[in-house]
């Protein structure tokens, strides 16, 4: 293991993914972002949908290559996939004939690490998302909202590092998805974890990050580094603070001002969305 | 019955707790049981409706028969064919065998040869690419009207009814298994690669979970088709089945020993499919426990 510094716990440099496919024009997803996390920070990638935040997620995962530029986390270049990452995608992915808990002691079985040690955990942590009385139940008799808890421990349970969350909550309505942002910081502040959090909502990117990166399309790259003050532990009340809203309104002017044409006016009409949502 | 299984998938049902309720009702199946929760009639409904209407056509047979004075060489009555089942079952039971016999090892030869080429057929594009359109043309093809091509390979063993079975019983499988394997839910081989497993770890532990829905709805076919393909092999070159005996009884004008042998065929074949489905429900559970 090398020695890193503390604030560089991921380095991102000059990253770049470019897809060519055929003859069609090459497709410039990912261009030349560079960033860096301190180890403990949690990250939100904010962005309108198709900007290539998730690409740039999948990159740092490991899971697509770069075109060019570099990646590191703890000081180590990512050229493949690697456990000390944790990840959750946009659906909960869980496997249909496994139960809650088999589900989350899925990737132990795949590390080959002995299950009796983790079988305890794993049982801990769907208790303290409240999947108690669901441990033994198939993924279709659980809510969405269940599942994507049930998900959340599986992220957990071999002990990453890293949480790397793919809009995690994008397929859940409103009020399950505020739930699931607090049980979500929850979470993190119990296993505090470096995490990186991708999203298209400014009000989820304000309430759960230390900061928000905003990245656009054409250029896709990261237009803006915002710190975001509140204290922790958060609750939902602090949506309500003119500051939160000021935060918000502030996010929403720099994704309008860097769109032109038609894509940029239907994510403006997305920001005005969240921002009306908190003013109701 | 449910031909086309599938796991009860949760991609279709995402949502609130709402859903859970509607996931109760599609777990039930295509054929859902519909109405009448906690009614005597509308639990037994699904049993005895069916048991009922074939007893009423049974009767309907009887008395048309005996109505409409249908010579018994023609369409002989229930009753007979029950006593005629009765008088020659040694004789079935002995023919039958040979026909069981075969009928299993074509199963289980296109069995293994359909997942073989599907799993194949799942990790080449080129293969894929080259095989697949072909295998659906062929499925289009009657390959019954092959079976003398067979006699002419193989001769009139054994062997000529047990490939001609297996080669129409392979159809389905492969066809049925390859589209298993490629409806599998990438996201759920994303998770594995993100978890760097091995990719004998993800066929064992994603893709072929995913696919055996698939895979046993087309066993389920293919066993079908391989007691229809013993039966024609017998039906062109034997001595022996009962494909044999209901040839050899037509012969003889012996309609009821006809009827005879169809219901120890179809007994048969329930026996077996139901054999498969039992296997299915074993091997699903086995996934679900580990």
């Amino acid at each position: 293991m090398s020695v890193v510094e503390p604030d560089r716990y991921v380095e991102v440099v000059d990253a770049s993914k470019i897809y060519r496919s055929g003859t069609a024009a090459a497709v410039e997803a990912v261009s030349s972002v560079s960033f860096t996390v301190p180890r403990g920070q949690f990250i939100a990638v904010l962005g309108p949908s198709g900007c290539g935040k998730s690409t740039l997620l999948m990159m740092v995962a490991g899971l697509e290559a770069l075109t060019a530029g570099r990646i590191a986390v703890g000081g180590e270049v990512i050229r493949g996939p690697r456990t000390s990452i944790g990840i959750m995608f946009q659906d909960a992915t869980l496997l249909p004939w496994k139960s809650a808990l088999d589900n989350v002691l899925f990737p132990i079985r795949v590390l080959k690490r002995p299950l009796d040690q983790y079988r305890d955990a794993a049982r801990q942590l769907l208790e303290r998302v409240g999947l108690d009385g669901f441990m033994h139940k198939k993924p279709h008799e659980l809510s969405g909202g269940m599942r994507q808890r049930v998900a959340i421990c599986r992220a957990l349970v071999y002990d990453p590092e890293l949480l790397l969350m793919d809009e995690p909550f994008s397929a859940l309505d409103a009020i399950t998805r505020d739930e699931m942002n607090e049980l979500l910081l929850d979470m993190w502040q119990q296993y505090t974890r470096t995490a990186l959090f991708v999203t298209h909502s400014i009000r989820e990117a304000v309430f759960l990050a230390d900061r928000v990166l905003v990245m656009t399309r054409r250029p896709a790259t990261i237009v803006e580094d915002l710190a975001i003050p509140f204290a922790r532990p958060r609750s939902m009340a602090i949506g309500d603070s003119p500051e939160f809203n000021a935060i918000c309104g502030h996010l929403r002017q720099r994704i309008e001002a860097s769109h032109h044409g038609a894509a940029g006016r239907r994510s403006s009409g997305a920001a005005r969305a969240a921002v009306g949502e908190l003013a109701a | 019955m449910q031909l086309s299984g599938s796991w009860r998938h949760d991609r279709r049902l995402s949502g609130g707790p709402a859903d859970c309720d509607r996931a109760g009702k599609l777990a039930h199946g295509a054929f859902g049981k519909r109405p009448a929760a906690g009614s005597k009639t509308g639990r037994a409904r699904p049993g005895l409706l069916p048991a009922a209407t074939g007893a009423a056509l049974l009767r309907l047979w009887q008395q048309a028969v005996a109505g409409l004075r249908i010579p018994a060489v023609i369409l002989p009555p229930p009753t007979d064919i029950l006593a005629e089942l009765w008088r020659v079952l040694p004789v079935l039971l002995q023919q039958a065998v040979p026909t069981t016999l075969d009928s299993v090892a074509a199963f289980v030869a296109a069995t293994l040869l359909g997942v073989t080429l599907a799993i194949a057929i799942s990790y080449s594009r080129f293969l894929r690419d080259m095989l697949y359109p072909n295998l659906v043309l062929l499925q289009l093809i009657p390959k019954v009207a092959l079976a003398p091509l067979f006699v002419v390979w193989l001769g009139i063993s054994g062997q000529s009814r047990i490939a001609f079975a297996t080669f129409i019983a392979f159809f389905p499988i492969v066809i049925s298994a390859a589209v298993g394997f490629a409806n599998i839910d990438p996201s759920a081989l994303r998770l594995c690669r993100s978890l760097s497993a091995t990719e004998a770890q993800c066929f064992a532990m994603v893709r072929f979970p995913f696919a055996l829905p698939a895979i046993f709805s087309g066993m389920k076919i293919a066993m079908t088709m391989a007691i229809i393909g013993v039966i024609i092999g017998e039906f062109i070159s034997s001595n022996a089945g009962l494909g044999y005996y209901i040839l050899y009884a037509s012969s003889r004008m012996e309609t009821a020993a006809i009827f005879a042998a169809l219901s120890l065929l179809c007994a048969i074949g329930v026996a077996l499919f139901g054999a498969v489905a039992l296997a299915e429900q074993l091997v699903r559970r086995s996934y679900g426990r580990q």
